[in-house]
């Protein structure tokens, strides 16, 4: 109840504000329900109904000030509010649990002006970096909720965090424009993961510790940095575009957004295994390019991360996890060289330098995606299908689906969220949440 | 002798249609005057498009849309305001007048809140679902020099103003499948050098879409169109693109046309 009244105490003060400088908001919403049904399990596996007001205010400064809330209702067991893991929130980030199926979340807060030759954007908000669809290696300045594992929007998975981001334009440099963008985080806040029980619930022994039979396990709480300056993210990225190319070089300083499962076996009656959540700082070095010919977009993300945990069976690695340098690249390349038609392949790979015996997963890491869409009476339908496979483990998900317009403002979605291969995959352990789903979405 | 007179025959019977088509200016000289009209150096306007299908059933987007010059390049953008489930997608659009240079396009979407690099050979390609092209709303009231050939045909009145009927046929194949269109006739207006009408076929020669452009009057001394409106006559949809508060004398940010600027919107 407490972080309910600050956000509403937030709000309020930022309306009230606004209203002093004689701004009046531009309101829209968004209403939305989603159903998802299980095709191996049967029945529903997903009811959501969520309402998104957004408000933007303009000031006489060049200054705006923009605030977007979600409330929504999640009723199905597994998929609820309280499904997942609220411990890797910061308090002034977390959304507030209304009873056991509604949840208000702040979504979006912040206050953003051009000042010289600056442009500053001030409060809770989304950073985007990268160019790969799907598949992230740089876009992981915000965590992220695996409520629904991958399988939903972006848009709504990414967490918003606290957050200073400052921009300049640096004009006919090195042959190009760029663009200077510098970032401070001091929000504490990690990935949102799915607890034991709930639907999409991590089991693959790539992610989780899978103690030996009779064994069982006890997750404590996640032992979380919480020092506002000395815990802090900063960022910097540099985008230009020189000679055709899009280009960026990028620097995170951050806590890794996955903690490290730090195991511990306690004797006593019965052998149990404590399991510890720790958040580790890595370096994140990286670079993006984009570069179009004739029908030919061509994309590349590049990321190197000094240190990521990995979960190891090797009886030397202390506590069952040990750390690995991360190289990381997406190449991406998409098609439109038919009518209406968009048809994108993307190659991913992930290799760990420092590779030690015993992790759970291979020291190179290979997936693809192929998205294949096309739109028909004028953009009014869109058809698609997603397909990401992983070639190590065999394993994958396709993604059919279609979109279609309505009226101006309402749109309806459905398709299939298929899971397939191995158990022990990413994607195959999700094998049996096999769901059809069906969206209406109304905006004013 | 028998066939010198038949030569006169024939000299005499073609003889006004030879005098006309002298008469009449020629189809290059035409497409220079179109581009030799001031259009001012930056342009901001509104721009409304209702989509209409062959049920009747419409769909309207509100956008803002500015242009500039940077000498003979000129730089394009397009936000949507209206309406919410397309709202802040924007679309900036740098187009070189070097020919040999491929232009360079931007797409922002809002759900995933990235700039995305186009490609700018889709000029063929239908603008967001109207029945103008890529190519089509990049040109605005211009046309291309490099991709057609041209003779004036004839003459004609539209909406009570006189025009010169311009046959543009593109240059070879590759360049018709890239534009979608096998030949486009337009009816130049005589006196302001302004397209009243556009006829276009597909490139198998049947006829696809016509395009009125109506509403011109002049806007601080610019002749400005208000009024575009086309039919697709192979699917029946049609659309209305309606020009609103056109202004040409405040200056035009360069920041706005900016992959910045496409992010945070209007």
């Amino acid at each position: 109840m407490k972080t309910l009244a600050h956000l509403l105490f937030v709000i309020v003060f930022c309306a009230s504000a606004a209203s002093v400088f004689g701004a009046e908001p531009e309101v829209s919403h968004f209403i939305t329900a989603r159903w998802g049904a299980g095709i191996v399990r049967g029945g529903t596996q997903l009811l959501d109904f969520s309402w998104q007001p957004e408000a933007r205010w303009r000031f006489d400064d060049g200054g705006r000030l923009t605030g977007r809330l979600r409330l929504r209702a999640q009723t199905e067991p597994g998929t609820r509010p309280g499904d997942i893991e609220k411990a890797s929130f910061a308090p002034a980030t977390m959304p507030q649990t209304i009873g056991e199926t509604g949840e208000l979340d702040l979504r979006e807060l912040y206050y953003e002006r051009p000042l010289d030759d600056w442009y500053l954007t001030i409060g809770k908000q989304q950073v985007v970096w990268g160019k790969a669809d799907g598949l992230k290696v740089l876009d992981v300045v915000n965590p992220q909720s695996f409520r629904e594992f991958i399988l939903e929007d972006f848009e709504q998975s990414r967490i918003p965090l606290w957050t200073i981001n400052a921009e300049r334009s640096i004009d006919d440099w090195l042959g190009g424009d760029w663009t200077l963008q510098l970032l401070w985080i001091p929000d504490m806040t990690y990935h949102a993961l799915p607890k034991q029980n709930a639907t999409y619930a991590f089991s693959s022994p790539r992610l989780v510790p899978q103690p030996p039979p009779g064994v069982s396990a006890r997750i404590r709480s996640p032992q979380k940095p919480d020092r506002l300056f000395a815990d802090s993210d900063v960022g910097i990225r540099l985008s230009g575009f020189v000679s055709g190319w899009d280009i960026s070089f990028n620097y995170l300083y951050q806590y890794d957004n996955r903690p490290a499962l730090h195991q511990r076996f306690i004797s006593g009656e019965t052998t149990l295994v404590e399991i510890t959540p720790r958040y580790h700082r890595t370096h994140v070095l990286g670079g993006t390019v984009s570069h179009a010919i004739g029908d030919w977009v061509f994309r590349g993300e590049l990321g190197y991360f000094t240190n990521h945990y990995f979960l190891s069976n090797d009886p030397q690695a202390q506590d069952g996890v040990a750390n690995s340098s991360e190289l990381s690249v997406v190449i991406g390349l998409d098609w439109s060289g038919l009518e209406d038609t968009f048809i994108s392949t993307q190659w991913f790979q992930s290799w760990l330098p420092d590779y030690q015996q015993g992790f759970t997963r291979p020291r190179l890491d290979t997936s693809l995606s192929l998205l294949l869409r096309r739109k028909f009476w004028n953009d009014v339908l869109q058809a698609e299908l997603l397909w990401i496979a992983n070639t190590d483990d065999n394993d994958g998900l396709l993604r059919p689906g279609f979109s279609y317009e309505l009226e101006d403002n309402l749109e309806i979605r459905a398709g299939l969220d298929i899971f397939y291969g191995s158990r022990a995959g990413l994607f195959g352990q999700f094998d049996d949440n096999d769901r059809f789903y069906f969206v209406i979405k109304y905006g004013l | 002798m028998t066939d010198i007179f038949r030569w006169v025959l024939v000299a005499v019977a073609f003889l006004p249609t030879l005098l006309t088509a002298a008469e009449l200016p020629d189809g290059d000289e035409i497409a220079r005057r179109i581009n030799a009209r001031d259009e001012g150096v930056a342009v901001a306007r509104n721009l409304t498009m209702q989509m209409t299908d062959r049920r009747g059933k419409t769909r309207t987007r509100e956008t803002r849309g500015f242009r500039k010059y940077y000498g003979d390049d000129k730089r394009t953008v397009i936000f949507y305001l209206q309406p919410k489930n397309v709202k802040d997608t924007a679309f900036l659009t740098w187009d070189y007048a070097d020919p040999d240079r491929d232009d360079d396009q931007w797409l922002y979407l809002p759900a995933m809140r990235k700039v995305r690099r186009i490609s700018a050979s889709d000029r063929g390609d239908y603008f967001l679902g109207t029945d103008l092209t890529y190519e089509d709303i990049k040109l605005e009231t211009r046309v291309s020099m490099a991709d057609y050939s041209r003779v004036t045909t004839g003459e004609d009145v539209v909406d009570g103003h006189h025009c010169y009927l311009v046959e543009a046929t593109p240059v070879d194949l590759a360049t018709a499948k890239e534009l979608g269109y096998g030949k486009v006739e337009q009816c130049v207006d005589e006196k302001i050098w302004m397209v009243r009408r556009a006829r276009f076929w597909d490139t198998k020669g049947n006829p696809l879409k016509t395009a009125y452009f109506r509403d011109i009057r002049q806007v601080q001394g610019i002749w400005t169109q208000h009024r575009i409106e086309v039919e697709n006559h192979k699917t029946g949809h049609k659309t209305l693109f309606l020009f609103s508060d056109v202004d040409y004398r405040h200056g035009v940010s360069d920041e706005l046309f900016t992959r910045e600027a496409l992010k945070r919107g209007l």
